[in-house]
């Protein structure tokens, strides 16, 4: 059944997504997508990024065959989505996953395994086992209705991974969870990985897509606005030098103070941020020469979060002002491009 | 085989909701009074508690095929069920079939235990048990497969509320279009066209009046009559019931496969 011929093929590739709804007669149309592409490498954790209403779930739900794109095309393992072929590849677990109230925990699994073309002994063995897993043993009996958010988390993602799918699509996998559940599904998607799967996940918890990311997409508004490999995205200048000395009492020295970006005394060391390595050295002399021994120093680069804020932010805006008007522009001149773009890539994956 | 699996699974759901054993108890209950009804206002006559028992079957499969299978769709989108479901590799329509039979599934086997009842009541109180009878139910079970439908087909475009008027409403309206031709037949003389409008609508109105021999399934009896109707009537309603249902069935398949959620 697997129409991907090229193993090169992306895993997620999208090409002009465009999503538009339209909520009713009187009420203004709204795009939820502008033009997105999408390539998400075999065998790697994508981070798929944006504010609240950037239009994460949309492009997960035109994936996944829930809502039919406005424009454009995606294609998973090769397979477009409008096959149900594609389905075969994909896991999925929604945002807040929901459940029959009535089904035991077992039953929804071995129902879902049914959907997906599993059956036998060899599918109940499997469910038990990815149960064990998420730590849902004492639960394999209860009603649906009965679990609490986080249990149906897990059985979303469980759910997910039955069928041992080649693209594992999680919307906010771990919203909603305490830390050790956010931790339980963080090491299953780096076990995904490490086992070929390609995992697709839309996250808020930048400090855990930084964690285990391999790549990420930020997208604002709808359109893409940063894309890459974490390391490659952040800015690699020092932003903050940190550093702790013994020997000052908490009353600390006024003229330190004064200079650093911040200091304080954290009840066992005296703690100050410097702009820069420079301006380090001399707080670090002058600290030296009031008594202070230097405990530690820690240069700060620039995190996952405040690169979020930055591309999302201001900047973010007025990138997105500056590629509405060039593709305003390049429309003007030749109003059939983006359409031959698309089809051009249309060849490509034919089965 | 998708199909089966949702079908099972809708089931499955069905049974171990209580709404389900409500109006199966008021069933039970309304057969059991039956003959009391009978006794107080027809001096104790036989054939009111096999009518009313029949009627109660009729009434009662309807009201579980409009109260749960108006729901079912729209509660799958608004709880979401339904997204896990469709990301499976299944076609929209397999989804919808899945509903359908698996609500049929649970009517059938309501209606199953109901029949079940009602013949142990009829033997019990010394009624007559007729293949007549049989006949009168089997008809009901087909005439379900209609309200069914007609129930899912709703369900799928609209929202509970307006399904289950939209259903009742059509369900109403079907035991009634006999008489829709009979006064297009009087409007014949004054106004043509008011006839040819009726007629248009009896044609697409399901005529669930057909299903309707329950009066001739009693009076069989006395009658001396097997049957309350003909063989060959009969398979014209069967064949009748069954094209209604598929039609209505690709209906709600078209409207449900552009659906975003
Ligand atoms: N069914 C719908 N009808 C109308 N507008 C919608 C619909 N679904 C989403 N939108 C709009 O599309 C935009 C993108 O929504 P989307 O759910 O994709 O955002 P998101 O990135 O997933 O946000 P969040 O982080 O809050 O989950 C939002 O402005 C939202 O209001
Ligand atoms: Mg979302």
């Amino acid at each position: 059944m697997t129409i991907a011929a090229d193993a090169n093929e992306s895993a997620i590739r999208t090409r002009a997504l465009r999503m538009v709804y339209h909520p009713g007669l009187m009420q203004r149309s709204k795009v939820a997508l502008h033009s997105l592409n999408l390539d998400v490498p075999r065998a790697s954790i994508y981070g798929f990024l944006g504010q609240n209403g950037a239009g994460k779930t949309s492009t997960i739900k035109i994936l996944v065959a829930l809502q039919m794109a406005s424009a454009g095309r995606a294609w998973i393992m090769g397979t477009d989505v409008i096959h149900p072929a594609a389905r075969q590849h994909i896991g999925f677990m929604p945002e807040n996953p929901y459940f029959y109230e009535y089904l035991t925990a077992i039953e929804t699994l071995v129902f879902y395994g049914k959907l997906s073309g599993m059956h036998g002994p060899s599918l109940t063995k499997k469910a038990d086992a990815l149960i064990e897993q998420f730590g849902l043993k004492q639960s394999r009996n209860t009603r649906m209705g009965e679990f609490s958010k986080g249990m149906r988390q897990r059985l979303g993602l469980a759910q997910a991974v039955l069928h041992e799918p080649a693209v594992v699509i999680l919307d906010e996998p771990m919203s909603g969870l305490d830390p050790l559940g956010r931790r339980d599904i963080r090491n299953e998607i780096l076990a995904l990985r490490d086992r070929g799967c390609t995992v697709f996940f839309s996250s808020h918890i930048l400090g855990d897509v930084a964690d285990i990311c391999d790549r990420v997409c930020i997208i604002h508004k709808g359109q893409h606005v940063a894309e890459g490999p974490i390391s490659a995205l952040l800015n690699q200048k020092v932003v903050e030098v940190e550093m702790a000395f013994s020997g000052i009492g908490p009353e600390g020295l006024p003229r330190l103070a004064e200079q650093a970006r911040r200091a304080w005394h954290d009840g066992r060391l005296y703690r100050l941020l410097a702009a820069d390595d420079d301006e380090a050295l001399r707080l670090r002399a002058e600290a030296e020469a009031g008594g202070g021994t230097l405990r530690a120093m820690i240069p700060h680069h620039e995190s996952l979060e405040e690169y979020f804020v930055r591309v999302t932010g201001e900047e973010g805006e007025l990138k997105l002002l500056l590629d509405r008007a060039a593709e305003a522009a390049s429309k003007k001149n030749a109003p059939v491009e983006g359409e031959k773009a698309a089809e051009a890539e249309e060849g490509a994956p034919a089965p | 085989m998708s199909v089966w699996i949702i079908a099972l699974n809708t089931f499955k759901e069905a049974v171990r909701d209580k709404i389900l054993y409500v109006l199966t108890v008021f069933a039970i209950l309304l057969i059991l009074v039956s003959r009391g009804i009978g006794w107080v206002s027809y001096g104790g006559e036989l054939t009111v508690t096999t009518d009313l028992g029949l009627m109660a079957i009729w009434l009662f499969g309807a009201l579980i095929a409009i109260f749960i299978g108006t729901g079912m769709i729209y509660k799958e989108i608004d709880k979401r069920t339904l997204y896990t479901i469709l990301s499976k590799p299944i076609n929209r329509w397999q989804f919808v079939l899945g509903k359908y039979f698996g609500l049929l599934l649970t009517i059938y086997v309501n209606l199953a235990v109901l029949t079940a009842v009602f013949f142990g009541y009829l033997a019990m109180v010394g009624a007559p048990v007729t293949l007549a009878l049989g006949q009168a139910l089997a008809l009901t079970f087909v005439e379900m497969t209609v309200v069914t439908a007609l129930a899912i087909f709703f369900s799928s475009a609209s929202t509970p509320v307006l399904s289950a008027i939209f259903t009742f409403l059509l369900f109403t309206i079907g035991q009634l279009t006999k008489w829709v031709v009979d006064l297009g037949s009087v409007l014949q003389q004054s106004a043509p066209w008011a006839e040819k409008m009726l007629l248009a609508l009896y044609r697409v109105m399901p005529n669930l009046h057909n299903f309707n021999i329950r009066q001739e399934a009693v009076q069989a009896h006395e009658l001396h009559k097997a049957l309350a109707i003909s063989p060959g009537e009969t398979l014209n309603v069967v064949l009748y019931g069954l094209s209604y249902t598929a039609a209505l069935l690709l209906a709600a398949i078209f409207v449900f496969r552009r659906r975003n959620f």
